[in-house]
């Protein structure tokens, strides 16, 4: 049984990332719910998706029992807090989206704030967006995340899997550097733990 | 490869969204037709068959609005082919008319109306629970709770339908329509026959239609029988307590319960109009106390407390009605735990220090959306005319989020094609110059007979008709101006068709000549109509490719800081950092729209190369 919030702004890939994810599931013959908000906003409008693995009814997930939070962008991820249990993990794609009320009334991004609360929790930087880059197509930092979270063992899911649910999602020609992106998806944590021991 | 999920063949399981699983329903319910008009959270069910339905033997339209999507289905069903309508909750309103009328006439084939209602509002002006509407029309109301139930509930609604000769209403919610679960794909039936024969009773002249009340009560008590109860409905758990619960509530009961170490008797009633009392009764007989959980208002809770009235059934009831349970906003398993912990008397507490204040993120319009350059000249052209109040009636729509900051022009908004029943009556009323604002789908969809109101009682106010050729808001549905393979229609003809002379079409990313537009349209002292006309800009991404997009960024030497830009246009790509002004660069959509003088007039906003 896992419960994961994946949280971000409209237009970044997080319900793609979470779908993924729940796909793999499927394929294990595992029950999960999926269920996503996006307000009204096509683009730009904050986005919470909610993932549950195992026998439950309810997609929403309760106050401080998430397992882990998965945040495409800093704010967004404090603003998930309270769903995330004590000793849960946060998995950060570092991103700064300002909310345009912000910018009306020219004021700086909320970094201090958000810094004080992540360092609270057991917060780990995944640089999605680089190795995606570094692989030659930014699209694929979505692949890198899903790497990331594999490799943190929470999921319970196997491997093949996952390859199987990345590419049920893809047309053949975006399987190979999808392949590569899950790859050096995982080491990314590796890394992080490294540096923290 | 990227398979079809929704037309493979029966036995897998599938990671559906429950408006999805709806579509697969259709298609193994044997449907032979649907109609819709989009809306949030009902959309994706058109998504799916304006893709498949072909290939699944549908014949589907979207509608221009709620009540021809309902006519179109019942004709069909007149006809004996099983027909499908759906609808977002508010949008049954606009089917009302003839919605009350299907079960004078009865159906054929089977008829099944869908409403995806939005408690909490995530995406609406209010949170109306459709079963009462049901109930009101004497429509069969079934209640599914998950996505496997949704496609479920289909193929029996149309069962029921059918055999009882009656209208079916399907009551979802935001949490089961946008809930993905695995779904089991059943086998696909065969289609019915045309088979019209001329039947009176859908002619609902006074003669026909003091009969039809006698026929509806018969049909409405032969289907309150266990035989078809018991297909949607299901009762298990030993407890003094009996829940009796539905729809979305029912998932969130079991982990509360868990997590107050509590048990309960739980009756999940899958069929909530007409319900089979007896049965209920019997149940309730066996328990010492009895709790509603429903999401919306006490829908069941009444009619059984009623029945239980009549029988001089005395229990304790909790519920809605005596203020235990509460009666707005969607449940989740805390508020349930929450409600519990108070009936049962065990202590709860699922509080948790909220981290410190978070900036709110409000919707907003896209980088490069036409709307934002439309609202920017409208608010200019008032301030050059020293128009300082005026009264700005909005509508339905990506453009209602021209009411935020810093535009401010949005104070109407009712429902869809409110902005110009309003105007009239504004124009009529106010001293306030009053300028409105309606999209163009909303326009076809409820604005015509308003406008010619209008104009036919020679009010004086100024709309705009953000054109931007499509149904952006619920995910880019297509309008009556698409083509092909439907016949365009042309906004610009219906509106001068009216006889309306005062008409001007802009494109508004022309900063410069849009604003002379809306001066000369301010001034004019009759009805005067501007078509805003630019496509979507997410429509327009869909288009172009990645190389052609060009990137702006404010050239910091150039930029005086005068802040007009963030200010008064607000781009969503904006931002301001240690009192510079920035452009991200992942954002911006490369509209070029804030490099004209009359948003940066110091030329600071230049191409990125
Ligand atoms: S409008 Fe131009 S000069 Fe003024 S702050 Fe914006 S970029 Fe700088
Ligand atoms: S070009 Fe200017 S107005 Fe257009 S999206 Fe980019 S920053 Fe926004």
């Amino acid at each position: 049984m896992v419960s994961i919030v994946f949280a971000g702004v409209g237009g970044q890939g997080v319900i793609t990332v979470a779908m993924i994810i729940g796909r793999a599931a499927v394929i294990e013959g595992k029950n999960v719910l999926m269920t996503e908000l996006h307000g009204m906003a096509q683009r730009g409008g904050k986005i919470l998706v909610e993932v549950r693995i195992g026998e439950y009814k309810s997609a929403i997930i309760p106050a401080n029992t998430a397992d882990a939070i998965v945040a495409f962008e800093e704010l967004e991820a404090v603003r998930n807090l309270k769903k995330l249990k004590d000793g849960g993990m946060i998995l950060l794609s570092r991103r700064k989206i300002h909310p345009v009320s912000m910018t009306l009334r020219r004021q700086n991004y909320p970094t201090d704030a958000i810094e004080e609360e992540l360092s609270r929790y057991n917060t780990l930087n995944v640089e999605a967006d680089q190795v995606a880059l570094s692989l030659g197509n930014k699209r694929v930092a979505n692949t890198v995340m899903v790497g990331a979270v594999y490799s943190t063992g929470i999921l319970g899911l196997s491997r093949e899997s996952i390859i199987k649910a990345i590419k049920d999602s893809l047309p053949e020609r975006y399987w190979d550097i999808n392949m590569r992106a899950f790859e050096e998806g995982q080491k990314l944590l590796v890394t992080e733990s490294a540096k923290a021991a | 490869m990227q398979s079809e999920p929704l037309l493979d063949a029966q036995g897998q399981d599938e990671f559906l969204l429950g408006n999805e699983a709806v579509a697969r329903g259709l298609y193994e319910a044997g449907v032979s037709v649907a109609a819709t008009y989009p809306g949030t959270p009902s959309s994706e069910i058109g998504d799916v068959l304006y893709k498949l339905s072909e290939r699944m033997g549908i014949k589907f339209e979207f509608a221009t609005n709620e009540k021809v999507a309902l006519e179109i289905a019942a004709a069909a069903s007149s006809g004996g082919l099983r027909s499908f309508v759906f609808m977002k909750h508010v949008g049954l309103n606009v089917a009302m008319d003839s919605f009350v009328s299907l079960s004078g006439s009865g159906v054929k084939g089977g008829l099944v109306v869908f409403s995806a209602d939005d408690p909490s509002m995530h995406s609406s002006q209010n949170e109306q629970d459709n079963r009462f509407l049901g109930k009101f029309a004497k429509t069969i109301v079934v209640e599914p709770s998950s996505p496997q139930e949704l496609k479920d509930f289909v193929i029996k609604a149309f069962d029921v339908s059918e055999e009882v000769g009656h209208p079916v209403l399907i009551r979802s919610v935001t949490r089961i329509s946008h809930i993905r679960a695995p779904v089991k794909l059943g086998p696909i039936r065969k289609k019915n026959e045309w088979s019209y024969k001329k039947d009176p009773s859908y002619v609902l002249l006074p003669e026909n239609a003091y009969k039809a009340q006698l026929s509806i009560a018969k049909r409405i008590e032969n289907v309150s029988a266990a035989k078809y109860q018991t297909r949607f409905d299901a009762v298990y758990g030993d407890s003094s307590t009996l829940i009796i619960t539905s729809g979305a509530a029912y998932n969130y009961i079991d982990e509360a319960l868990q997590m107050l170490k509590a048990s309960a008797r739980i009756m999940k009633i899958g069929m909530s109009f007409p319900l089979d009392l007896e049965r209920i009764t019997d149940e309730i007989r066996g328990a010492e106390r009895v709790i509603f959980v429903e999401e919306g208002g006490p829908f069941i809770e009444e009619q059984v407390l009623q029945e239980c009235a009549l029988h001089s059934i005395n229990k304790k009831f909790y519920g809605k009605l005596n203020g235990s349970v509460p009666t707005s906003y969607e449940m989740d398993v805390d508020r349930v735990a929450s409600f519990l912990s108070t009936i049962y008397g065990i202590p709860f507490n699922t509080n948790k220090p909220a981290a410190t204040i978070i900036p709110e993120r409000e919707p907003v319009l896209c980088p490069g959306c036409p709307h934002r350059a439309s609202y920017y000249v409208a608010t200019l052209a008032m301030k050059q005319l020293g128009i300082r109040n005026p009264i700005a009636p909005t509508d339905i729509g990506c453009y209602t989020l021209g009411y935020y900051q810093p535009y401010n022009l949005g104070d109407f908004c009712y429902s869809m094609g409110s902005s110009l029943g309003s105007s009239s009556g504004y124009a009529m009323s106010a001293k306030e110059r009053v300028v409105s604002f309606i999209g163009d789908s909303t326009f076809f969809h409820a604005g015509i007979p308003a406008l010619i109101n209008a104009y036919h009682n020679n009010h004086n106010f100024v709309l705009v008709i953000l054109d931007n050729s499509i149904t952006a808001m619920t995910g880019g549905q297509p309008t009556p101006e698409t083509s092909p393979p439907f016949r365009k229609v042309d906004i610009e003809s219906v509106v001068r068709g009216i006889g309306i002379k005062n008409v001007y079409t802009m494109d508004p990313y022309d900063l410069k000549n849009s604003l002379e537009t809306f001066k000369k349209a301010l001034k004019s002292d009759e009805l005067a109509v501007i078509i805003s006309k630019r496509e979507c800009a997410l429509e327009a991404d869909r288009k172009k490719s990645p190389s052609e997009t060009k990137i702006f960024q404010i050239n910091q030497d150039k930029c005086t800081q005068c802040y007009n830009c963030i200010k008064n246009f607000s781009c969503a790509a904006f931002y301001f950092e240690d009192g510079k002004v920035k452009i991200d660069p992942e954002l911006c959509d490369g509209c070029s729209v804030c490099t004209e003088p009359l948003v940066c007039p110091f030329n600071a906003i230049e191409v990125m190369d």
